[in-house]
């Protein structure tokens, strides 16, 4: 178990967190008493089962949600002290999103959707590091093109972009790859885990898929807003087999 | 089929709100001057039934002229009151008379309004045939007592034994109050003013010794009303020129005659209502089409399962039947309220206008109700039969939000309206009729809101480029969602484009109406002050004022300008009166033939379009009838351009006539070697004697009546203000809408960092940007349309036209504030977006 990891190296760290959406008898606790924390430069994936609390837990660690009780940090930040203004700045400047779907703004061309945080930010970015990134993507002849204009798989890899230009503490990516077909989605883990190797970058995937969580470093499953337990360098077949004893 | 609308119809309570909003506001204008209407003619329906519940009959003149405001007869004599009084039949009669008098309040300033309800002199008169009941002190009796009506001795604080100013044909002259008295049951009717004296002092101060406008006959019950009318006539000789109506019939025709006065203004008023209603329409289809395009998965899971394209087209129908019927019902309702609004509104500017209780016609509330469910139908057709078209398969894509409108058919359609209508207002411009000029409008401005969507983006783009640099990228965006929905731009654009081409074009006729005022004073007025009234046609100056004037030392020289209603061949018009003698270098028509000095009794000028127009040139004949009945064949001496009116005859013309002739203005000519400022405070010494007149100097003077036309531009602005408020309303639904719409777009901001006051921001510009959209659109438009127009109705061409720029850079910023009003809402509504259910909405 890796959850008393030193909290100078964690990009993000939950301390029991809880978080329960209604009341009486429609208390839902869809996270109960959390703890876990996501080391800086890897690439980290949370897996579970529907409801277990995988998404919640996200976004309570991304500053999206707010939790009932507990404390969460993102470097060493407590999310817990800052206001909303406060929040949104610290998303903007040290976490990156990846969704599912509908990750663009259909309105800006790719470019400008790679540098929104930027720009909300009032911020020029470092220049080098966005070209770099552009390449590493290679969508450079793609830029001037509105989302509309992009295939799905070019649509997320503008996303992934757009998450790493800030060069922020963590990025969280909600099931990444969950409307591609697996081409491109293989294209997009590739290029997750190159920015977490070669760009020192740290990532946190959402991922129900064993082929796509191997690609992580270390997986930390949940099971009914539990922390059920974790595995490091996985492989699809170790990650499937754990996942039929999880329930046991 | 039907029940499952209504079930889908409220269990959206949010969109049905929304939509019953527009029909609400659209319909409670109607509902309210419908309300407003009939409340007054009921009113007035109740005062003059108990009024004249005790005359039997009324005899007055045969004589009289139409003055387009109702028909003014010609004077009685009194002794007709003899033989009225000596017919069997008769118990009581009494003179009576409603002539100018103006009541001078304390502090010197005359009571009631220039334009507002009339300033009437009368006779007070004990008889139980009179029509008013004494309420404290007693009746007047002599040349220097005077009685007023409640309402006016209270507005003026008066009470019995205080000295009373009052002006009138033969003067200005002081009075001691001796009574106080009602009309019928109520303090003053309509607003209007009375001073009312015993018969002579009446008679020989408001009108000429030996004359009333009419008789109150009162029956001793032995007769019928009609026997007593048939009586009257046979007893009266033929010479007198009288005729007898009945109690009822003078109680009919005097309510009409009120009716026709009111009837003006409540055209005026509901013309303005159903401006507003069409507004509303706009609002109504866009909230439709918005809807009909974000449930188009709702539809399409219909079509999917079965459902017919006819029965998904009436599903939304049904909805808008449901909306438009309680959106009507509602807006009747609110315009209950409204119409008090309305005669509060009107009180406190001066137009008092008796309601009593409230009169709401069964056949109103159909009507309305009918109106706004209709309207709202017919606007729903086209969204409706679209929601139809969707495919089945739409159900399982993803919707389609942003469409691409096609546009060729849309382009031909516009540029076809707006040529026709070019050629209307072409035809116009080359003296075609005022119809046409309006169809010709009609076919511009129905052609733009045509092509509206197919250069709502490229200018959206244009105006929003200041924002997009200024406002970094949250500006960009901005210009982007108002430019991404071209359709939905021009629809949510079109309410504030058709308020804004209103306004400007009527600022422009405005505009250069003040500028015509101006040449056309500038031209004939050579003066140095004018004293002026601004009633025309009853009332005003007594002519004897500029006599007083002429002598004052520091004058060399006075004319009198006045008009008075006359039958002038087939027509009616005011005409004006000048005197010839005097009017040499003061008053100065622009002659095109002929000349104005030594205009004999005999002859008259016209008006040089008229005169082409009534196939009249110099030595023509013309018969001109006064309103005392005398006619006299004048010859045509002259034509001239520019000036009021068509006719203009000398003021020795009325030297034997009853017809009571007043000045509207007094030109006055300085002596030379006085001083300006001793002249002025010379003649408004006599001026301030006379209570009413504003002494102006020649400039001021240019100033003040061109500002009159201001007066008439700020009742259309009032009147324009509902269809503004429609406007905002439509941009707040359609940006509620459309922040509803992307809500995964505003998560996915929020999400990656746009902080809630950079999500306000957003929609404000948006919301800017639309609104100014419509606003330099209407502006193009109206100025088009105002040039059009003055161009058409003046003669001298393209110069007439002025361009109002300080009132269009007014309206600009206008339409900036509603942008951003309207924005407060939609933009809260957005920062209170859910990241997380927006983003999972996926």
């Amino acid at each position: 178990m890796n959850q008393n990891l030193d909290p100078k190296n964690a990009a993000a760290r939950a301390e029991s967190a809880s978080k329960i959406y209604g009341s009486g008898e429609n208390e839902v606790r869809a996270l109960d008493n959390v703890t876990v924390s996501f080391e800086r430069g890897k690439f980290s994936a949370i897996m579970g089962p529907s409801g277990s609390g995988k998404s919640t837990l996200m976004h309570i660690l991304a500053g999206l949600d707010a939790l009932t009780s507990g404390k969460v940090f993102i470097g060493d930040v407590d999310l817990s002290t800052l206001n909303d203004k406060e929040i949104t700045k610290l998303r903007r400047e040290k976490v990156g999103f990846v969704f599912q779907s509908f990750n663009l703004i259909p309105t800006l061309d790719a470019y400008e959707n790679i540098t929104l945080p930027l720009s909300l930010g009032k911020r020029d970015g470092d220049e080098t590091w966005i070209n770099q990134v552009i390449d590493t993507i290679s969508l450079a002849d793609r830029l001037e093109h509105r989302p509309s204009e992009l295939s799905g798989g070019q649509q997320q890899r503008v996303a992934v972009a757009r998450a790493l230009a800030t060069r922020p503490e963590i990025i969280f990516a909600d099931e990444p790859t969950g409307n591609l077909d697996s081409k491109s989605g293989t294209d997009i883990l590739t290029f997750m885990r190159l920015a977490v190797t070669e760009l020192g970058q740290t990532i946190v995937m959402v991922t129900h898929d064993a082929v796509w969580a191997s690609y992580a470093d270390r997986i930390v499953f949940l099971s009914d807003g539990h922390v059920a337990g974790e595995m490091s360098n996985p492989s699809p077949e170790k990650v499937l087999e754990y996942l039929k004893h999880l329930g046991d | 089929m039907f029940r499952l609308s209504l079930k889908m119809t409220l269990a959206r309570k949010g969109r049905l709100l929304l939509t019953s909003l527009a029909i609400i506001l659209g319909t409670s204008f109607l509902s309210g001057t419908t309300i407003f209407s009939d409340t007054i003619n009921s009113t007035f329906d109740r005062l003059f039934t108990d009024v004249f519940r005790d005359i039997d009959a009324y005899v007055r003149s045969t004589d009289s002229v139409d003055t387009g405001f109702g028909e003014q007869w010609a004077p009685s004599p009194i002794e007709a009151l003899d033989t009225i009084l000596g017919v069997k039949g008769v118990s009581a009669a009494v003179g009576d008379m409603q002539s100018y008098a103006r009541v001078i309040g304390k502090d010197g300033e005359p009571l009631g309004e220039d334009q507002g309800p009339p300033t009437f002199g009368g006779i007070a008169s004990e008889s139980v045939a009179g029509l008013w009941n004494v309420d404290s002190g007693r009746l007047p009796v002599g040349s220097d007592e005077v009685m007023l009506d409640r309402a006016t001795a209270e507005a003026g604080e008066f009470v019995v034994g205080d000295k009373v100013r009052v002006t009138a044909l033969s003067g200005s002259r002081e009075f001691t109050l001796v009574g106080v008295a009602n009309y019928g049951d109520i303090s003053s009717p309509g607003g209007a003013t009375f001073a009312l004296f015993d018969q002579p002092t009446a008679s020989e101060f408001l009108l000429k010794p030996g004359f009333v406008d009419a008789f109150l006959v009162q029956g001793d019950g032995t007769l019928s009303d009609e026997e007593l009318a048939k009586a009257i006539d046979a007893a009266l000789p033929k010479s007198a020129k009288l005729e007898t109506l009945t109690g009822a019939e003078i109680t009919e025709e005097t309510t009409s005659q009120i009716k026709t006065v009111l009837g003006f203004f409540t055209t005026f008023l509901t013309a303005f209502s159903f401006i507003a209603l069409g507004i509303g329409c706009f609002v109504i289809y866009n909230v439709f089409s918005i809807t009909a395009a974000q449930r188009q998965r709702e539809s399409a899971l219909l079509r999917a399962i079965g459902a017919s394209r006819r029965q998904v087209t009436i599903s939304l129908l049904v909805e808008a039947l449901i909306v438009g019927l309680l959106g009507s019902i509602i807006g009747f309702v609110s315009g209950i309220g409204l119409s008090r609004l309305l005669s509060a509104l009107l009180n406190a500017v001066g137009l008092e206008i008796p309601t009593t209780g409230l009169t709401i016609a069964t056949n109103a509330i159909t009507r309305i109700v009918l109106i706004g469910t209709i309207v709202t139908v017919l606007s729903a057709i086209l969204p409706a039969l679209r929601s139809g078209r969707v495919p089945p398969l739409a159900a399982m894509r993803d919707t389609v939000l942003d469409t691409v409108p096609k546009l060729g058919r849309r382009i031909l359609v516009g540029l076809i309206l707006i040529v026709l209508g070019a050629i209307g207002l072409l035809a116009a411009l080359n003296g075609a009729r005022v119809a046409i000029l309006g169809l010709g409008v009609l076919g511009v401005f129905a052609g733009v809101l045509v092509l509206g969507p197919a250069f709502s983006k490229p200018v959206a783009m244009l105006l929003g480029k200041p924002v997009a640099s200024l406002r970094g990228v949250t500006g960009s965006m901005s210009r982007q969602n108002a430019a991404r929905n071209p359709k939905r731009t021009a629809r949510t654009a079109a309410p504030v484009l058709i308020g804004v081409a209103l306004v400007t074009a009527f600022t422009a006729l405005a505009a250069s109406v003040k500028n015509e005022i101006r040449g056309t004073i500038g031209a004939s007025f050579r003066g140095d002050f004018a004293l002026s009234v601004n009633s025309r046609g009853f009332g005003g100056i007594p002519t004897s004022v500029t006599d007083k004037i002429k002598v004052l030392p520091e004058v060399s020289r006075a004319t009198g300008v006045g008009f008075i209603a006359a039958k002038v061949g087939d027509e009616s018009p005011f005409i004006l009166v000048f005197d010839p003698k005097t009017a040499d270098g003061l008053y100065e028509f622009e002659m095109v033939e002929g000349a104005q000095t030594d205009l004999g009794d005999d002859e008259i000028l016209v008006e040089a379009d008229k005169a082409v127009e009534k196939n009249l040139v110099v030595g023509s004949s013309v018969q001109v009838t006064l309103i005392d009945g005398s006619s006299k064949q004048l010859k045509v001496a002259g034509t001239y351009k520019n000036a009021y009116g068509n006719y203009a005859v000398s003021r020795e013309l009325f030297a034997d006539s009853t017809s009571p002739l007043f000045d509207s203005f007094v030109y006055i000519r300085v002596a030379s070697g006085a001083d300006n400022d001793a002249a002025e405070k010379a003649i408004s010494t006599v001026s301030s004697d006379l209570g009413i007149g504003t002494l102006e100097s020649r400039d001021a003077y240019i100033d003040s009546q061109a500002a009159q036309v201001d007066q008439f531009l700020a009742l259309i602005y009032g009147l324009l203000f509902l269809s503004v408020i429609i406007a905002i309303v439509g941009i707040i639904i359609t940006l509620l809408l459309s922040v509803f719409e992307r809500k995964r777009e505003i998560g996915l901001l929020r999400a990656v960092g746009m902080t809630r006051s950079q999500v306000r921001m957003m929609v404000r510009w948006e919301s800017v940007i639309t609104s100014l959209f419509g606003a330099v659109t209407g502006v193009v438009l109206g100025v088009l349309t105002g040039m059009v127009i003055v161009i058409s109705l003046n003669d001298s061409g393209f110069s007439a036209f002025t361009l109002p720029i300080a009132n269009t850079i007014t309206i600009l910023i206008g339409a900036f504030i509603i942008g951003v009003v309207a924005a407060v809402f939609p933009a809260w509504r957005a920062t209170r977006t859910e990241i997380i259910s927006a983003i999972a909405s996926a």
